[in-house]
């Protein structure tokens, strides 16, 4: 209150920067221009083609996960989700099946034969396909939100073994194996371009492909229509304020007469749904439904990037735009060490670094908020 | 052992070198590997990287850790770098498949080394014939478990088989029944699965133990398992010299160092190899190759007949296998 | 007596809105100085100057008569003051002497001296009638009366002389309170000063020698205690008169009933407890601690749940839990507005829209109507007259404590619900906003609301009650009418010594 009266110092102009819902964006492009100079390659068209299309199905999961964290959960079974609806998805709509690789699946002769799975060659099969991702996810969703919101049993717990349970489920389904043979109109959801971008002159009759990059994807339409949703759904509607409300306090939810369990539950749904949408596009742009997508270190990435955007681990607070940066400069990370030519495990480290910077600038803005207030 | 494996190494960087002959302009090569779990892994990577260095060339090293899509992004980060070449070992054979298509796409050649696309008509494909390879070395473990055995006896095998997403794992299993199947009346098989995977293999190898007792014959899709296989059958009382009551005839697959030792001990019985400076170099000279004639989707399926060795041969051609060749280093 | 500590023209801005201006008192040795003054009336910084958190942007101060500029807490207590705050400053995992001597254990040949400091702990326990804790025992299984005397007999192992006490007594028992004026008592015996800041104006009155009023950050008045009628207090503290501390109570009650208890039961809770709220009627709910006041009613709004009887609204019977009870037109304001009525970090229109938010949700996505909502909270602010800037941005944990109860109070407002339930409402709030409070709560049911005011504090349900019920153990032991009002009997029957 006192400060409003007073003019701005250096400093609080820094800490204004610091509190900025744009701040991961500043970041971010300050990044690439401090490295723009050693690194040439980073602004090709190639590579900004790259960092966009790396970033789509991160944006969808760690939209689902912003929303549990808005709530101060936490959801680990989202690699799990993908797994298995990646699975799941191409058991139905593969075109052929191969006996050799996946004779000893108990899905072999059920729902996938040597003339591919059910729904291949049927109309709409697609759309079912999907529609039955979809409906796994918001089960398992459904599961992870009951035992949290009903049962009262932590988040973490809960999901821990969500997490265990389905991906196993899983690598059941298929004996580990891949299931390969999708159509194209499913590979086209993960890869598909609806505008290229080429620059220069024309000077063949015919573009070569490689000098063609790609701008307006189908994953980039996916993730930027779920995105834009969410955030609808979060900043404008009864159910977000109900969700703040949860995560703010979630006594003082109960008592203002928030619908608490059927948020919680709902938002657990949430989280596994968008697992599974970005499952579309894993298995798409991998051109296989895979048991082992989502393993490793994923959810550090999820979660790394969706708590650099600000989104803060203890609830109430959570924006997707943040969450939006957060994905942005997560993927031009990885991207940025991977020019650096460093190897997977220092690549590790310095992402375990970042999440942990950014874990302290959490706690430094609500330290300038206090502050400030005073 | 550095000593002699860079001797080795340096044996296929001439043949580069003559290759490349009037030392071609320094390349950028991507080598992308999906990890490093293996001997025979290590020692492919060892003798790409050091060639291609030596020869003047820069390599970026991408590590995927196992994760398919890391290497998918990795790939393309490569293209978006600009590199000449790629050299690739996939995490499995269908996301191989998408990768060549990712780089023929963007025309930059390239090249799978060792674990093949399922479909292995695209980019240049460099793989062991592992299925003759498989049956020539079972062959020879069943000849000698037929010989010393009764006539009626039905003998018992096992085979440990790799993840069958990975085409290799496919051939060599492949090959191992068609050894068996040539008297399948005599034989009871039981199949072991590891996914590649040391602790996988442990468990089921010991539940399979466990189940039937006594083993005559053994077959590892990998030689990398031979120490899991110590491990469940020395307090068995399985793991046993040739000769020794209660020998278990065992073959692998690869020729790495471990299985050299191991048949010089008279432990395991023989073994598949690979020939991995050949396909090393295959691999090499073939992206090199794309690169001065500025092919952009070189399409070749290069096999590598590889060997089995076996006690037979051992004396002879112990120096043709690259796992008793560091051994020798040591 | 000489003078102990001395501010000579002391003052802090913070940036450069003052906090404490031109501050000039002696503070003589041995005395006991109580301190008032409204939230923001510069109380906490005046402390943390003396306690080196902050330092003086103007003027100094002087300890026995020598500048005395401290720079962190741990000048302030070389010097030799303490302070006992509202929320203690104890290890509750550790024990009682260890807390004692965290800032350093005495040793001998290398190994800490465990038999000198029980020694030790014990004979200043003694000192303190503590005879019966332990040194050994952990903090966290005591009282929290114990607590705040195990901080006192920190500050007295530390050799404290000027000893400062903010708000001691809030969460603290009748007796427990009572046991620390004791423990001040001796405290002065032994020779030590003491400061007293606290808003329970009659104790200030009744243990201070000396008192002096804050306000806006100077001392706007001061003088003996004898001299110093709560009256006076009050109109120093707010700087004008409130003509009484209650407003008076505008309607009488009708006879027709809004809510409906009967015979609510819940083991080791409540026994049988019936109770009336009529339209236009504030309903005192007296009780000691422990009556079963605040489970009642959790049980009436369903946040609890309750074995036996009925609960019925204009004849209604109530069932489900909170979002029902709000639907039927019940509003509830717990006693702990920080954990239960608000969201801190939010913004306070955030906060006042909570409640009510589902009615501004449009079809059919229910996008929440941000225009008819601010329209809505803007006058809920005016309405309310909550001190506030932009109630979008600024989040409630800026607020004064009033002012945050009068958020919590807003949010339900927002409703207009029927029957209003208020939790010790004036809890931690300052006098003039406790005054608005009462308004409010007279406005409520002179609208033909219902009200249960539940509160300790026997004055203000006196003030503002047509009727209090008293409650002793989980029962209801009988109500009073407004006309035969008589402070010795409540308590009789709180303490259940008579029934009504």
């Amino acid at each position: 209150m006192t400060t409003e009266t007073a003019r701005p110092s250096p400093l609080q102009r820094v800490s204004r920067i610091l509190l900025s819902d744009y701040f991961v964006l500043y970041l971010s492009l300050a990044y690439v221009a401090a490295l723009a100079p050693f690194y040439p390659v980073l602004l090709t068209p190639a590579n900004i083609s790259n960092v966009l299309s790396n970033m789509w199905p991160l944006l969808i999961v760690a939209t689902g996960q912003t929303f549990v964290l808005a709530i101060a959960g936490i959801d680990l079974s989202q690699g799990a989700v993908i797994a298995v609806t990646s699975v799941i998805c191409a058991m139905l709509i593969a075109v052929t099946g191969n006996e050799a690789v996946l004779g000893n699946a108990p899905i072999w002769g059920a729902v996938i034969d040597g003339d591919g799975g059910l729904l291949s060659g049927v109309t709409g099969g697609l759309a079912i396909a999907i529609l039955a991702m979809v409906v796994a996810a918001a089960l398992i969703g459904l599961l992870n939100g009951v035992a949290v919101a009903v049962f009262g049993m932590p988040a973490f717990m809960v999901t821990l073994v969500t997490m265990l349970v389905v991906s196993a489920f899983a690598i059941y389904l298929s004996m580990s194996e891949n299931i390969s043979g999708l159509p194209e109109a499913f590979i086209d959801l993960g890869k598909g371009d609806l505008v290229s971008v080429y620059f220069g002159a024309q000077e063949e009759s015919k573009i070569p492909r490689k000098v063609i990059y790609s701008f307006v994807t189908y994953p980039m339409v996916i993730a930027i229509a779920v995105a834009v949703f969410a955030h609808y759904l979060l900043n404008r509607t009864v159910f977000g304020r109900y969700v703040f409300a949860i995560g703010s306090n979630i006594r003082n939810a109960q008592i203002s007469g928030v619908p608490v369990r059927r948020i919680v539950v709902a938002i657990f749904v949430i989280s596994a749904v968008c697992a599974a949408i970005a499952s579309i596009l894993y298995s798409a742009r991998l051109e296989a439904g895979r048991p082992t997508l989502g393993a490793g270190t994923f959810l550090l990435d999820v979660i790394g990037a969706t708590v650099i955007g600000g989104t803060s681990l203890f609830g109430g607070k959570a924006k997707i735009i943040w969450t939006f940066f957060g994905v942005l400069f997560f993927v031009l990370l990885s991207n940025t060490l991977n020019l650096m030519n460093l190897s997977a495990f220092q690549v590790d480290m310095v992402k375990g670094a970042v999440i942990l910077a950014a874990a302290l600038l959490d706690v430094l803005r609500t330290r300038i908020t206090r502050e400030t207030a005073r | 052992m550095n000593l002699l494996k860079t001797t080795s190494a340096a044996a296929i960087v001439a043949a580069a070198a003559a290759f490349t002959g009037t030392g071609a302009n320094a390349a950028n090569i991507c080598f992308a590997f999906q990890d490093l779990e293996t001997e025979f892994w290590v020692a492919g990577h060892m003798a790409i990287t050091t060639t291609l260095t030596e020869a003047g060339h820069t390599v970026l090293e991408r590590n995927a850790n196992e994760d398919a899509n890391k290497q998918f992004e990795q790939i393309k980060d490569c293209i978006a770098q600009g590199v000449d070449a790629i050299i690739v070992i996939p995490q499995d054979g269908e996301s191989a498949v998408t990768i060549v298509k990712e780089a023929q796409a963007a025309d930059v050649p390239i090249a799978v080394f060792n674990r093949p696309p399922t479909d292995t008509s695209k980019g240049i494909v460099v793989v062991a014939d592992n299925k003759t390879i498989a049956e020539t070395a079972v062959d020879s473990i069943v000849e000698e478990a037929l010989a010393s055995a009764p006539a009626d006896k039905t003998l018992n095998a096992i085979i440990i088989v790799g993840d069958l997403g990975d085409p290799n794992a496919v051939g060599r299993k492949d090959g191992f029944y068609a050894a068996i199947n040539k008297h399948q009346d005599r034989f009871n098989v039981v199949e072991v699965a590891s996914k590649w995977d040391a602790a996988t293999a442990l468990a089921n190898l010991e539940a399979a133990v466990t189940a039937n007792p006594e083993v005559d014959l053994l077959f590892t899709s990998s030689d990398f398992l031979f120490p899991t296989i110590r491990s469940v059958f020395e307090p068995r009382g399985l793991w046993k010299k040739r000769g020794e009551d209660g020998h278990v005839l065992m073959a692998g697959l690869d020729g790495d160092k471990t299985a050299c030792q191991l048949i010089k001990e008279g432990y395991v019985d023989a073994t598949g190899v690979q020939d991995l400076y050949f396909e090393a170099d295959a691999a090499l000279k073939g992206v090199l190759e794309a690169i001065e004639n500025d092919e952009a989707q070189p399409n070749v399926l290069i096999e590598d007949p590889g060997f089995a060795l076996t006690q037979a041969n051992l004396a002879t051609d112990e120096m043709k296998m690259w796992g008793c060749i560091l051994l020798a280093g040591e | 007596m000489s003078d102990l500590l001395t501010f000579e023209g002391l003052s802090k801005a913070w940036f450069g809105v003052p906090a404490v201006s031109d501050l000039d008192y002696a503070l003589r040795e041995n005395s006991l100085l109580g301190v008032i003054g409204q939230n923001g009336a510069g109380k906490s910084t005046l402390m943390n100057m003396i306690g080196g958190i902050v330092q003086p942007s103007g003027g100094r101060m002087l300890w026995r008569g020598a500048p005395y500029a401290p720079q962190s807490a741990a000048d302030a207590s070389k010097v030799g003051i303490a302070f006992i705050h509202q929320e203690l400053n104890l290890f509750t995992n550790l024990s009682v002497a260890e807390n004692l001597y965290v800032d350093g254990f005495p040793r001998k040949f290398g190994i800490i001296d465990w038999a000198a400091i029980n020694e030790r702990t014990r004979s200043i326990l003694q000192r303190l009638s503590l005879d019966d804790v332990e040194p050994s025992v952990k903090v966290g299984q005591l009282s929290p009366g114990e607590r705040q005397l195990v901080e006192i007999a920190r500050a007295l192992h530390n050799e404290a002389q000027l000893i400062i006490f903010d708000e001691p007594t809030t969460s603290l028992t009748h007796r427990e309170t009572e046991r620390l004026f004791e423990t001040i008592a001796t405290l002065r015996e032994e020779g030590r000063t003491i400061v007293y800041i606290s808003h329970i104006l009659g104790d200030v009155q009744s243990i201070s020698d000396g008192i002096a009023v804050l306000r806006d950050g100077r001392l706007v008045d001061h003088g003996a205690a004898a001299d110093f009628p709560v009256s006076r207090m009050i109109k120093s503290m707010i700087g004008r008169d409130l003509g009484g501390l209650f407003p008076p109570r505008s309607n009488q009650p009708d006879s027709d009933l809004i809510l409906s208890a009967r015979s609510i039961g819940q083991p080791g809770v409540l026994e049988k407890a019936s109770i009336d709220v009529r339209k236009g009627e504030v309903l005192g709910l007296f009780g000691l601690m422990g009556a079963g006041r605040s489970e009642l009613a959790r049980v009436l709004f369903g946040l609890d749940p309750h074995a036996t009887g009925d609960i019925l609204l204009n004849g209604q019977p109530l069932t489900g839990g909170p979002r029902n009870r709000i639907a039927a037109g019940m509003a509830f304001v717990t006693e702990n507005r920080r954990e239960e009525g608000l969201m801190l970090d939010a913004s306070i229109a955030d906060n006042l829209a909570l409640v009510s938010i589902d009615r501004f949700g449009r079809k059919p996505f229910a996008l929440v109507d941000m225009e008819a909502l601010s329209t809505r909270t803007e006058a809920m602010k005016a309405e309310l007259s909550i001190k506030a800037g932009n109630i979008a941005r600024q989040a409630a944990k800026t607020l004064s404590g009033g002012n945050q109860q009068k958020v919590v109070i807003g949010k339900w407002q927002m409703q207009s619900p029927k029957l209003f339930i208020l939790d010790e409402p004036t809890r931690g709030v300052d006098v003039g906003a406790k005054y608005e409070i009462y308004t409010l709560v007279d406005r409520i049911a002179a609208d033909g609301g219902g009200v249960l005011m539940i509160s300790s504090e026997l004055d203000e349900l006196l003030g503002m009650a047509d009727r209090i019920v008293v409650m002793n153990r989980g029962e209801v032991i009988g109500s009073v009418d407004r006309a035969d009002f008589d402070r010795e009997k409540l308590l009789a029957m709180a303490f259940r010594e008579v029934t009504a």
